[in-house]
């Protein structure tokens, strides 16, 4: 009796893991379809390209790499030490204080808290596209135009980030633990800091990939700010190419230039997704 | 919220330290979010555009700008509705397989007795097509699906078609290309986060569960449900934000013109439409006002609803 | 994971701090007196001005949306000693170059010297809002005066509505009916361009042939716009009456219906747009169209594939002027009010369209087709002087030949909205995907949505 049920079961899950892969590869086989669009295109020459469709690779890689990295107009080396500054700074700012924020209306009790929470909540509704006229205008103002500081400052405040912190603590952080710590004599800023943050790895290595990719991939609101040919980004620049004249229109250089563009990206998500495997916190507390 | 979190009395005041916490937050958000929001605000009530090089207004005129929103064009077609419409269908197309793939997903990955293998490898894949800049994703598919592409070469080689398919000029491909592009870009992000979710739950709660006899059903709608509950509304949130101020997929895909007959026109694209050549401030801060007031009763709607439902 | 943080914290600083020691540096240079600009006014005629006078500002910026008068500029310009030159450019894009350049123009009076716009591009289809605008000024006055070898559209094109010139073109677009020769050899049983002249030179006979062209399998053009400037160029009112009425010429109404006819008919694809891929390729040695419409710029900027080595069909082709004289484009130098480097300005804006010797290696080097009638009438009467490309014909003498025709009347700010939406919305109607007064309803949307003032029928 017991033993049937177990072979029932077994075989159950064996059908479960293989609908389960099928499925896995089909996903996988689907995303990973534009990437290798994108490597056997940026193998290609111009020539090859208008030919048409292909999904073999051709010999053209080390000529194409070469026409992208030292384009006269478009320094895209430098391109990519400015995005990475950049992405590096608002992913570590917007973390960093979204969780500190989201902490400090979670923990503490105050008169504004509920009024805080809501007008950020109210807030986050409010399409990026709306405000991002009256910030040219006050940037120009403020004649912060080639300058970093308002396209890394203003991600202190991320009302997105912010939120999921918020929900992320309610469902891991026990209020027993921070006054534990206050027992144990730890200041607030110290609570957080070694005790909080750590539980909240998984958070934080999540919203950073986020928030750096979203830096990293940003258009509108650098390519309004940012014209001097040395602080310029590799979204900026990438849609400068596509702009240049016809005569000089190489595709295959284009291609090579966005694979070039989503490489960083994808060494920092790679680096980042293994720690939030690392970084579960189960059994560190009880409820 | 919090209530339950409420600290003991332990004679010491803590209040100082929440305002403390919150403080750079909104001083940032203050500096360089909120003040030129409420310019917006303030925009949609006057008559603000360019003619050319040349400044009209601003002038106060009012709920103006709201009644020409609602008025129907000479077709009788009321646009903002329109595009309202529209938002909400390229919305539900991409975000219900998202969001349902993903919990999907979030769960095979964290199951032990699933124990999948190469985990590592699928859960860096799945992720990747968001690192793409949407503009080339979207360039990507409109290469593919162009009437010369190779989706029409490879239909017109093996005679499944007799003419080439104008993919991108028929409403329902248009629409579903769109949709696509949409749930590939962001079914592995919505993954990660609910993946996350699940992690920071006790795992003492599934043992104990598969103790008391649970299976997998029933711990998932049980146990891994209600506990990934405040994740699952921010997934749900942020998708219909996101949903709704969908933009630079259809933007780059139908070159900004919405094909065909706008019906893929979303309301951020009409909205851009008026931030264009005549930077019409006013009219422009009129489709933000609205689009606020929708997303922000959506959010509350979903934010109670499904936080009600699973909070004991 | 700390660790990642920390290393990531120490490369943030060490960029933070390269960064600020970058926009430091330019610091100093910026003091240049503005106040003295005025006085270098009165000599600059005849100042060949090879070094900008001292006191002028040091930052030369050049405004652009692309990188093609760039590459001309630093080859065959010597900019003086001292003074840089930063190329601003920003892709036209979801007009974003307009949007940029209007921004920068509008704070123009409180920017920093080094930071005002010196010389800024400006296309056809919208050079009037700038040229008719307090943003631009008088080029006579800054020593720009001698006009007698540009042509006379050029000059107009610049200008306000008081005749006040702002700007200059460094090139001339007269455009061409660009066809295949063993096409036409093929339908009109010649190849010659004054035959094939003859027999397409009015709108009924191009039609015609389009027929004939259908009846050997051949598409007469490959795009369902590629005969609107033909006719829009020709229009004897302005798309915008003086009460804001939006109004439709003779000439847009006979595009549309001649568009009607070609894509029910299948003369054209009426699914391809002027830049689109399904008409470039059929640029092709295995193309099936006989004509393209397109000025000198046209060949290097858009014909890539008929230039293939492999797939291509370089010498196949030749140019006429077709059944409408008409012009496609071209680049204005504009100059903007409040530079701080006037003399500079002026001295490039001679030099690209009266020095010869630069108009010269822009028609030899370059296949463009300058501004200069007196450099184009060398090149006209020299028999040896021949395009490859076109399998020997003389594209200057083509060219020259067709100037005395075009016009410059009729141009509004609204021009760039007006062409490009109508040709967006009525691509539907042609592709049969909605109905004519859906699509034209769709074209009144847009024209409101850039122009609220405009009074749409």
């Amino acid at each position: 009796m017991k033993n049937a049920e177990n072979t029932k079961g077994r075989i159950l899950m064996i059908v479960a893991r293989v609908v389960v892969y099928a499925i896995l590869i089909f996903l996988a086989v689907l995303c990973l379809f534009s990437f290798y669009m994108l490597i056997i295109n940026a193998t290609r020459s111009n020539a090859q390209l208008q030919a048409g469709f292909t999904l073999m690779p051709k010999n053209n890689f080390f000529v194409n790499l070469k026409n992208a990295w030292t384009d006269a107009s478009i320094n895209i080396p430098r391109g990519m030490l400015n995005s990475f500054f950049i992405a590096t700074c608002s992913a570590v700012l917007t973390t960093y204080f979204s969780a500190l924020t989201a902490y400090g209306i979670h923990v503490y009790n105050f008169k504004l808290k509920r009024a805080a929470f809501l007008f950020i909540m109210a807030v986050m509704m409010i399409p990026p596209q709306v405000s991002a006229v009256g910030f040219i205008q006050l940037v120009y103002k403020f004649h912060l135009t080639n300058n970093y500081i308002p396209l890394i400052i203003p991600s202190i405040a991320a009302p997105v980030v912010f939120f999921y912190m918020k929900q992320y603590l309610e469902s891991v952080l026990p209020m027993e633990m921070v006054e534990a710590a206050r027992v144990d004599g730890s200041g607030e800023f110290r609570t957080f800091n070694t005790i909080v943050l750590p539980i909240m790895k998984p958070a934080i290595a999540v919203q950073m990939i986020f928030s750096f990719v979203s830096s990293w991939n940003n258009y509108f609101i650098p390519a309004l700010l940012l014209d001097k040919a040395e602080m310029k980004t590799v979204p900026i620049m990438v849609a400068q190419l596509r702009s240049a004249d016809y005569s000089k229109f190489d595709m295959g250089k284009v291609y090579m230039f966005i694979l070039l563009a989503i490489l960083p990206v994808l060494v920092v998500y790679i680096f980042l997704s293994k720690s939030i495997i690392k970084g579960v916190t189960a059994g560190s507390v009880k409820g | 919220m919090g209530r339950k979190l409420k600290p003991r009395k332990t004679g010491v005041s803590y209040a100082k330290w929440g305002y403390i916490f919150i403080l750079p937050f909104f001083i940032t958000y203050f500096i360089f979010t909120l003040t030129p929001q409420i310019m917006t605000i303030y925009n949609s009530f006057f008559e603000n555009y360019r003619n050319g090089l040349k400044q009209i207004g601003p002038n106060f005129v009012g709920l103006r700008n709201y009644v020409a929103l609602f008025t129907p064009d000479k077709s009788g077609t009321i646009g903002m509705l329109k595009y309202f419409g529209n938002t909400l269908i390229l919305w539900v197309m991409g975000a219900v397989p998202q969001v349902v793939i993903a919990l999907l997903l979030a769960v095979f990955f964290t199951s032990y007795r699933l124990n999948i293998k190469g985990q590592q490898f699928f859960k860096t894949v799945i992720y990747m097509p968001n690192l793409i800049m949407a503009a080339a994703f979207s360039m990507l598919f409109f290469t593919l699906f162009s009437t010369v592409g190779p989706v029409n070469q490879i239909l017109l080689a093996h005679g499944i078609v007799e003419k080439s398919v104008n993919f991108l000029g028929l409403k329902i491909s248009v629409r579903i290309l769109i949709s696509l592009m949409n749930f590939l870009m962001w079914f592995g992000n919505t993954t990660i986060l609910l993946m996350a979710g699940i992690q920071g739950i006790d795992q003492n709660m599934f043992e104990a569960a598969e103790i008391d006899g649970a299976n997998s059903l029933q711990v998932f709608f049980r146990v891994t449900l209600p506990l990934l509950a405040p994740i699952l509304v921010y997934t749900v949130i942020t998708a219909m934000i996101g949903g709704l101020q969908m933009f630079d997929v259809p933007q780059v895909l139908t070159n900004g013109k919405g094909t065909p007959d706008r019906a893929s026109m979303t309301m951020v694209m009409y909205l851009n439409n008026y931030l264009g050549t005549s930077k019409n401030y006013g009219m422009a801060g009129a489709i933000s006002v609205v689009l606020f007031i929708v997303s922000a009763g959506l959010s509350m709607f979903v934010y109670n609803s499904l936080s009600k439902q699973y909070r004991k | 994971m700390k660790k990642l943080i920390a290393m990531l914290l120490a490369l943030v600083m060490v960029f933070a701090l390269c960064a600020c020691g970058q926009q430091a540096a330019p610091a100093p240079a910026a003091e240049a007196p503005a106040a003295e600009a005025p006085a270098a006014e009165a000599p600059a005629a005849e100042a060949p001005a090879a070094e900008a006078p001292a006191a002028e500002g040091k930052v030369f910026n050049i405004y652009a949306w692309n990188e093609e008068f760039k590459g001309f500029f630093e080859k065959y310009y010597t900019v003086p000693e001292g003074v840089t030159v930063n190329w601003i450019i920003t892709p036209s894009d979801n007009n974003a170059y307009q949007d940029k350049l209007d921004t920068t123009l509008l704070n123009q009076a409180t920017a920093p010297d080094d930071e005002k716009v010196d010389l800024f591009l400006a296309e056809a289809d919208y050079i009037q809002k700038y040229a008719d605008s307090d943003f631009t000024q008088d080029i006579t006055a800054l020593g720009v005066n001698d006009f007698s070898n540009a042509y006379k559209y050029t000059v107009q094109a610049a200008s306000d509505e008081n005749g006040v010139v702002k700007g200059v073109s460094f090139q001339c677009c007269p455009s061409a009916l660009i066809y295949r020769r063993s096409i036409a050899k093929d339908v009109l049983g010649t190849d010659d361009p004054a035959e094939v002249q003859a027999k397409l030179d009015s709108w009924e006979k191009f039609e015609a042939v389009a027929a004939d062209a259908k009846a050997k399998g051949y598409y007469m053009t490959a795009s369902f716009a590629e005969t609107y400037r033909p006719f829009s160029n020709n229009c004897t009112s302005a798309w915008v009456d003086e009460n804001n009425n939006l109004q439709f010429d003779d000439q847009i109404l006979a595009w549309i219906a001649q568009t009607e006819k070609f894509c029910e008919n299948e003369y054209t694809l009426a699914d391809s747009g002027i830049w689109d891929q399904p008409k470039n390729d059929q640029m092709f040695a295995d193309g099936k169209t006989m004509c393209f419409f397109g000025p000198a710029w046209y060949f290097n900027f858009c014909m890539g594939n008929a230039q293939d080595p492999e797939k291509g069909c370089s010498g196949d082709w030749a140019i006429c002027e077709g059944p409408a004289a008409h012009f496609w484009g071209g680049t204005w130098l504009m100059a903007p009010a409040g530079t701080d480097n006037p003399t500079l300005l002026a001295d490039i804006m001679n030099t690209f369209i009266n020095d010869a010797d630069v108009c010269e290696k822009l028609v030899v080097n370059e296949a463009q087709f300058s501004n200069n009638q007196a450099v184009n009438a060398k090149f006209a009467d020299d028999p040896s002087f021949g395009s490859e490309f076109l399998g020997g014909q003389n594209p200057v003498a083509v060219f020259s030949a067709m100037t005395d025709n075009i016009k410059w009347e009729n141009h509004t700010i609204y021009d760039q909205a007006c062409n490009e939406g109508l040709q967006n919305a009525l691509q539907q109607y042609f592709q049969g995907l909605v109905d004519k007064d859906t699509a034209l309803n769709n074209f009144y949307l847009s024209i409101n949505e850039k122009y609220p003032d405009v009074v749409t029928p």
